[in-house]
Protein backbone atom coordinates (compact mmCIF):
# COMPACT_ATOMS: atom_id res chain seq x y z
CA UNK A 1 0.00 0.00 0.00
CA UNK A 2 1.38 3.15 -1.08
CA UNK A 3 1.85 6.40 1.35
CA UNK A 4 -0.81 8.31 -0.64
CA UNK A 5 -3.18 5.62 -0.41
CA UNK A 6 -2.89 5.24 3.82
CA UNK A 7 -3.17 9.32 3.51
CA UNK A 8 -6.37 9.23 1.41
CA UNK A 9 -7.50 6.33 4.02
CA UNK A 10 -6.78 8.54 7.05
CA UNK A 11 -8.24 12.24 5.04
CA UNK A 12 -11.22 10.21 4.59
CA UNK A 13 -12.13 9.49 7.98
CA UNK A 14 -15.04 11.21 9.84
CA UNK A 15 -12.11 12.55 12.05
CA UNK A 16 -10.38 13.45 9.08
CA UNK A 17 -13.51 14.91 7.39
CA UNK A 18 -14.86 17.14 10.65
CA UNK A 19 -11.31 18.56 11.08
CA UNK A 20 -12.14 20.28 7.81
CA UNK A 21 -15.60 21.08 8.27
CA UNK A 22 -14.58 22.77 11.39
CA UNK A 23 -13.72 26.29 11.48
CA UNK A 24 -12.24 26.28 14.54
CA UNK A 25 -9.82 23.26 15.14
CA UNK A 26 -7.61 24.13 12.27
CA UNK A 27 -6.33 27.62 14.27
CA UNK A 28 -6.69 25.79 17.25
CA UNK A 29 -4.55 22.81 16.53
CA UNK A 30 -2.27 24.76 14.75
CA UNK A 31 -1.86 27.12 17.93
CA UNK A 32 -1.03 24.04 19.89
CA UNK A 33 1.28 22.68 17.73
CA UNK A 34 3.23 26.00 17.53
CA UNK A 35 3.53 26.14 21.44
CA UNK A 36 4.52 22.79 21.74
CA UNK A 37 7.14 23.66 19.40
CA UNK A 38 8.08 26.21 21.49
CA UNK A 39 8.73 24.15 24.45
CA UNK A 40 10.32 20.89 22.68
CA UNK A 41 12.45 23.17 19.70
CA UNK A 42 12.45 26.05 22.46
CA UNK A 43 14.18 23.92 24.99
CA UNK A 44 16.02 21.51 22.86
CA UNK A 45 18.45 25.06 20.84
CA UNK A 46 19.03 26.02 24.91
CA UNK A 47 19.96 22.59 25.30
CA UNK A 48 22.30 22.80 22.45
CA UNK A 49 23.81 26.22 22.61
CA UNK A 50 24.91 25.05 26.25
CA UNK A 51 26.21 21.68 24.84
CA UNK A 52 28.36 23.70 22.20
CA UNK A 53 29.55 26.34 24.62
CA UNK A 54 27.51 29.49 23.89
CA UNK A 55 24.75 30.04 26.10
CA UNK A 56 24.48 29.33 29.83
CA UNK A 57 28.59 27.88 30.39
CA UNK A 58 28.07 28.43 34.16
CA UNK A 59 25.15 26.13 34.51
CA UNK A 60 26.51 22.26 34.38
CA UNK A 61 25.67 20.66 31.19
CA UNK A 62 23.90 17.63 33.43
CA UNK A 63 21.47 20.25 35.07
CA UNK A 64 20.63 21.22 31.81
CA UNK A 65 20.24 17.74 29.96
CA UNK A 66 18.25 16.52 33.44
CA UNK A 67 16.41 19.67 34.17
CA UNK A 68 15.33 20.21 30.65
CA UNK A 69 14.72 16.51 29.28
CA UNK A 70 11.03 16.03 30.24
CA UNK A 71 10.15 19.41 29.05
CA UNK A 72 11.17 18.86 25.99
CA UNK A 73 9.88 15.39 25.96
CA UNK A 74 6.32 16.60 26.70
CA UNK A 75 6.66 19.81 24.06
CA UNK A 76 7.37 16.95 21.41
CA UNK A 77 4.84 14.76 22.32
CA UNK A 78 2.54 17.73 22.03
CA UNK A 79 3.79 18.52 19.08
CA UNK A 80 4.05 14.99 17.54
CA UNK A 81 -0.20 14.68 18.46
CA UNK A 82 -1.03 17.70 16.56
CA UNK A 83 1.12 16.94 14.14
CA UNK A 84 -0.43 13.82 13.30
CA UNK A 85 -3.75 15.27 13.95
CA UNK A 86 -2.92 17.69 10.46
CA UNK A 87 -1.56 14.70 8.84
CA UNK A 88 -5.21 12.89 9.11
CA UNK A 89 -6.85 16.46 7.87
CA UNK A 90 -4.31 17.53 4.91
CA UNK A 91 -2.60 14.47 4.66
CA UNK A 92 -2.85 14.14 0.91
CA UNK A 93 -2.60 17.80 -0.10
CA UNK A 94 0.35 18.31 2.16
CA UNK A 95 2.43 14.90 0.91
CA UNK A 96 2.21 16.62 -2.67
CA UNK A 97 4.38 19.37 -1.08
CA UNK A 98 8.35 18.11 -1.39
CA UNK A 99 9.32 20.41 1.56
CA UNK A 100 7.04 17.97 3.72
CA UNK A 101 8.45 14.77 3.04
CA UNK A 102 11.97 16.27 3.44
CA UNK A 103 10.78 17.48 7.00
CA UNK A 104 9.55 14.02 7.95
CA UNK A 105 13.45 12.72 6.49
CA UNK A 106 14.81 15.75 8.93
CA UNK A 107 12.62 15.00 11.79
CA UNK A 108 13.76 11.34 11.87
CA UNK A 109 17.70 11.73 10.95
CA UNK A 110 17.44 14.56 14.09
CA UNK A 111 15.16 12.20 16.12
CA UNK A 112 18.30 9.46 15.82
CA UNK A 113 20.81 12.05 15.92
CA UNK A 114 18.87 12.63 19.84
CA UNK A 115 18.64 8.72 20.87
CA UNK A 116 22.59 8.37 19.46
CA UNK A 117 23.15 11.31 22.34
CA UNK A 118 21.13 10.20 24.97
CA UNK A 119 22.64 6.30 24.35
CA UNK A 120 26.72 7.08 23.95
CA UNK A 121 26.20 10.61 26.67
CA UNK A 122 22.96 11.15 28.10
CA UNK A 123 23.05 8.19 30.74
CA UNK A 124 26.80 9.21 31.92
CA UNK A 125 26.24 12.82 31.98
CA UNK A 126 26.55 13.19 35.50
CA UNK A 127 30.08 11.81 35.14
CA UNK A 128 31.11 14.12 32.45
CA UNK A 129 28.86 17.03 32.29
CA UNK A 130 30.66 18.06 35.42
CA UNK A 131 33.93 18.83 33.18
CA UNK A 132 34.71 21.96 31.99
CA UNK A 133 35.78 20.01 29.07
CA UNK A 134 33.47 17.16 27.69
CA UNK A 135 33.56 15.19 24.84
CA UNK A 136 33.84 15.81 21.36
CA UNK A 137 31.12 13.83 20.37
CA UNK A 138 28.83 15.57 22.51
CA UNK A 139 29.31 18.92 20.96
CA UNK A 140 29.29 17.33 17.13
CA UNK A 141 26.05 15.83 18.47
CA UNK A 142 24.52 19.09 19.89
CA UNK A 143 25.51 21.15 16.07
CA UNK A 144 24.04 18.30 14.61
CA UNK A 145 20.92 18.90 16.74
CA UNK A 146 20.91 22.60 15.94
CA UNK A 147 21.15 22.26 12.30
CA UNK A 148 18.38 19.36 11.44
CA UNK A 149 16.09 20.55 14.15
CA UNK A 150 16.45 23.93 12.42
CA UNK A 151 15.62 22.80 8.99
CA UNK A 152 12.53 21.09 10.59
CA UNK A 153 10.92 24.47 11.73
CA UNK A 154 12.05 26.02 8.73
CA UNK A 155 11.00 23.29 6.31
CA UNK A 156 7.86 23.36 8.23
CA UNK A 157 6.88 27.03 7.92
CA UNK A 158 7.77 27.07 4.38
CA UNK A 159 4.73 24.13 3.92
CA UNK A 160 2.04 26.65 2.94
CA UNK A 161 4.08 28.81 1.41
CA UNK A 162 5.22 26.23 -1.65
CA UNK A 163 2.24 25.13 -1.83
CA UNK A 164 1.62 25.36 -5.41
CA UNK A 165 -1.86 24.25 -5.15
CA UNK A 166 -3.37 27.48 -3.39
CA UNK A 167 -1.16 29.88 -5.20
CA UNK B 1 -8.23 60.10 11.57
CA UNK B 2 -9.84 56.76 12.20
CA UNK B 3 -7.60 53.66 13.13
CA UNK B 4 -9.12 51.81 10.20
CA UNK B 5 -7.88 55.27 7.69
CA UNK B 6 -4.59 54.99 9.47
CA UNK B 7 -4.36 51.37 8.70
CA UNK B 8 -5.57 51.83 5.08
CA UNK B 9 -3.33 54.81 4.40
CA UNK B 10 -0.14 52.69 5.83
CA UNK B 11 -1.30 49.58 3.08
CA UNK B 12 -1.28 52.32 0.39
CA UNK B 13 1.60 53.98 1.54
CA UNK B 14 5.00 53.68 -0.78
CA UNK B 15 6.14 51.41 1.45
CA UNK B 16 3.21 49.36 1.47
CA UNK B 17 3.55 48.65 -2.21
CA UNK B 18 6.84 48.00 -2.48
CA UNK B 19 7.09 45.22 0.27
CA UNK B 20 3.47 44.70 -1.26
CA UNK B 21 4.91 43.62 -4.35
CA UNK B 22 7.79 41.32 -3.16
CA UNK B 23 8.74 37.93 -4.37
CA UNK B 24 6.37 35.41 -2.63
CA UNK B 25 9.53 34.10 -1.38
CA UNK B 26 10.80 37.02 0.39
CA UNK B 27 7.55 36.94 2.26
CA UNK B 28 8.43 33.41 3.38
CA UNK B 29 11.51 34.40 4.28
CA UNK B 30 10.02 36.88 6.26
CA UNK B 31 8.01 34.36 8.34
CA UNK B 32 10.66 32.33 8.70
CA UNK B 33 12.58 35.50 10.70
CA UNK B 34 9.72 35.56 12.63
CA UNK B 35 9.36 32.31 13.40
CA UNK B 36 13.04 32.56 14.64
CA UNK B 37 12.25 35.68 16.62
CA UNK B 38 8.89 33.26 18.39
CA UNK B 39 11.45 30.46 19.43
CA UNK B 40 14.39 33.15 20.47
CA UNK B 41 12.00 35.00 22.88
CA UNK B 42 9.75 31.86 23.96
CA UNK B 43 12.44 29.72 25.01
CA UNK B 44 14.12 32.33 27.59
CA UNK B 45 10.26 32.99 29.15
CA UNK B 46 9.98 28.97 29.48
CA UNK B 47 12.81 28.54 31.15
CA UNK B 48 12.63 31.57 33.65
CA UNK B 49 9.19 30.46 34.20
CA UNK B 50 10.18 27.00 34.63
CA UNK B 51 12.76 28.22 37.08
CA UNK B 52 9.95 29.92 39.10
CA UNK B 53 7.78 26.85 39.32
CA UNK B 54 9.93 25.16 40.77
CA UNK B 55 10.99 22.76 38.02
CA UNK B 56 13.74 22.94 34.58
CA UNK B 57 16.95 24.95 35.86
CA UNK B 58 15.80 24.97 39.58
CA UNK B 59 19.15 24.86 41.19
CA UNK B 60 20.18 28.31 39.68
CA UNK B 61 19.63 31.71 41.26
CA UNK B 62 17.02 33.09 39.48
CA UNK B 63 18.42 36.70 38.72
CA UNK B 64 21.27 35.27 36.99
CA UNK B 65 18.72 32.84 35.09
CA UNK B 66 16.86 36.52 34.11
CA UNK B 67 20.20 37.99 33.59
CA UNK B 68 21.81 35.76 31.60
CA UNK B 69 18.11 35.02 29.12
CA UNK B 70 17.20 38.93 28.55
CA UNK B 71 19.56 39.50 25.59
CA UNK B 72 17.48 36.61 23.95
CA UNK B 73 14.31 38.54 24.79
CA UNK B 74 15.20 41.74 23.19
CA UNK B 75 17.13 39.86 20.21
CA UNK B 76 13.27 37.89 19.86
CA UNK B 77 11.51 40.73 20.11
CA UNK B 78 13.48 42.81 17.43
CA UNK B 79 13.50 39.97 14.87
CA UNK B 80 9.62 40.01 15.43
CA UNK B 81 9.20 43.64 15.41
CA UNK B 82 11.19 43.72 11.63
CA UNK B 83 9.43 40.95 10.34
CA UNK B 84 6.23 41.77 11.72
CA UNK B 85 6.17 45.29 10.44
CA UNK B 86 6.99 43.57 6.71
CA UNK B 87 4.38 41.36 7.13
CA UNK B 88 1.74 43.74 8.70
CA UNK B 89 2.36 46.92 6.47
CA UNK B 90 1.58 45.51 3.01
CA UNK B 91 -1.92 44.30 4.47
CA UNK B 92 -2.57 46.54 7.28
CA UNK B 93 -6.45 46.80 5.85
CA UNK B 94 -6.70 42.87 5.86
CA UNK B 95 -5.66 42.85 9.11
CA UNK B 96 -7.90 45.47 10.96
CA UNK B 97 -10.38 43.28 10.14
CA UNK B 98 -9.37 40.71 12.31
CA UNK B 99 -10.05 39.72 15.38
CA UNK B 100 -6.98 37.50 16.02
CA UNK B 101 -4.66 40.23 14.91
CA UNK B 102 -6.65 42.29 17.60
CA UNK B 103 -6.25 39.77 20.33
CA UNK B 104 -2.84 38.75 19.52
CA UNK B 105 -1.70 42.60 20.19
CA UNK B 106 -3.87 43.55 23.43
CA UNK B 107 -2.19 40.20 24.83
CA UNK B 108 0.80 41.39 23.66
CA UNK B 109 0.97 45.12 25.24
CA UNK B 110 -0.16 43.11 28.33
CA UNK B 111 2.49 40.95 28.32
CA UNK B 112 4.83 43.08 27.90
CA UNK B 113 3.60 45.88 30.42
CA UNK B 114 3.77 42.84 33.37
CA UNK B 115 7.03 41.79 31.55
CA UNK B 116 8.92 44.65 32.25
CA UNK B 117 7.32 45.16 35.73
CA UNK B 118 5.76 42.66 38.04
CA UNK B 119 7.95 39.67 35.99
CA UNK B 120 11.13 41.96 36.32
CA UNK B 121 10.57 43.02 40.49
CA UNK B 122 9.33 39.09 41.15
CA UNK B 123 12.30 37.52 39.33
CA UNK B 124 15.00 40.25 40.70
CA UNK B 125 14.70 38.22 43.93
CA UNK B 126 16.94 35.16 44.78
CA UNK B 127 13.27 33.08 46.03
CA UNK B 128 10.30 35.18 45.68
CA UNK B 129 7.31 33.69 48.03
CA UNK B 130 6.41 30.47 46.59
CA UNK B 131 2.50 31.44 45.75
CA UNK B 132 3.80 34.88 43.79
CA UNK B 133 6.19 32.72 41.84
CA UNK B 134 3.52 30.34 40.71
CA UNK B 135 1.04 32.85 40.31
CA UNK B 136 3.73 35.27 38.04
CA UNK B 137 4.91 32.02 35.90
CA UNK B 138 0.89 31.32 34.92
CA UNK B 139 0.29 34.66 34.11
CA UNK B 140 3.44 35.04 32.05
CA UNK B 141 3.21 31.92 30.49
CA UNK B 142 -0.79 32.15 29.72
CA UNK B 143 -0.44 35.55 28.08
CA UNK B 144 2.95 34.73 26.12
CA UNK B 145 0.90 31.54 24.54
CA UNK B 146 -2.03 33.61 23.81
CA UNK B 147 0.43 36.16 21.93
CA UNK B 148 1.58 32.85 19.76
CA UNK B 149 -1.36 31.16 19.62
CA UNK B 150 -3.65 34.78 18.45
CA UNK B 151 -1.01 34.95 16.05
CA UNK B 152 -1.33 31.41 14.50
CA UNK B 153 -5.11 32.19 14.29
CA UNK B 154 -4.55 35.05 12.13
CA UNK B 155 -4.21 33.09 9.62
CA UNK B 156 -7.28 31.36 9.63
CA UNK B 157 -10.18 33.70 10.48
Amino acid sequence: MSVVSILQQLHDTQLGTALRESLIMFPLIEGVHLIGLALSVGLILITDLRLVGLFLRNVPVAEVLNGLRPWVLAGFAITFVTGVVLIVAEGPKIWEIPVFPLKLVLIVLAGLNALWFELKYGKSVSVWGEHSTFPNGAKVAAWVSLVSWSAVVICGRLIPYLDTTIH
Amino acid sequence: MSTEALFNSIQHSALGSVLGTAHPLIGALVQLVHIAGLLLILSAIVLVNLRLLGFGLKRQSLPQLVKATTPQIWYGLALLALSGLFIFIPSASIYYANPAFWTKFILLAIVLVIQFSLFKQITSAESPKRAVAVLTAFTSLVLWFGVAFAGRAIGFI
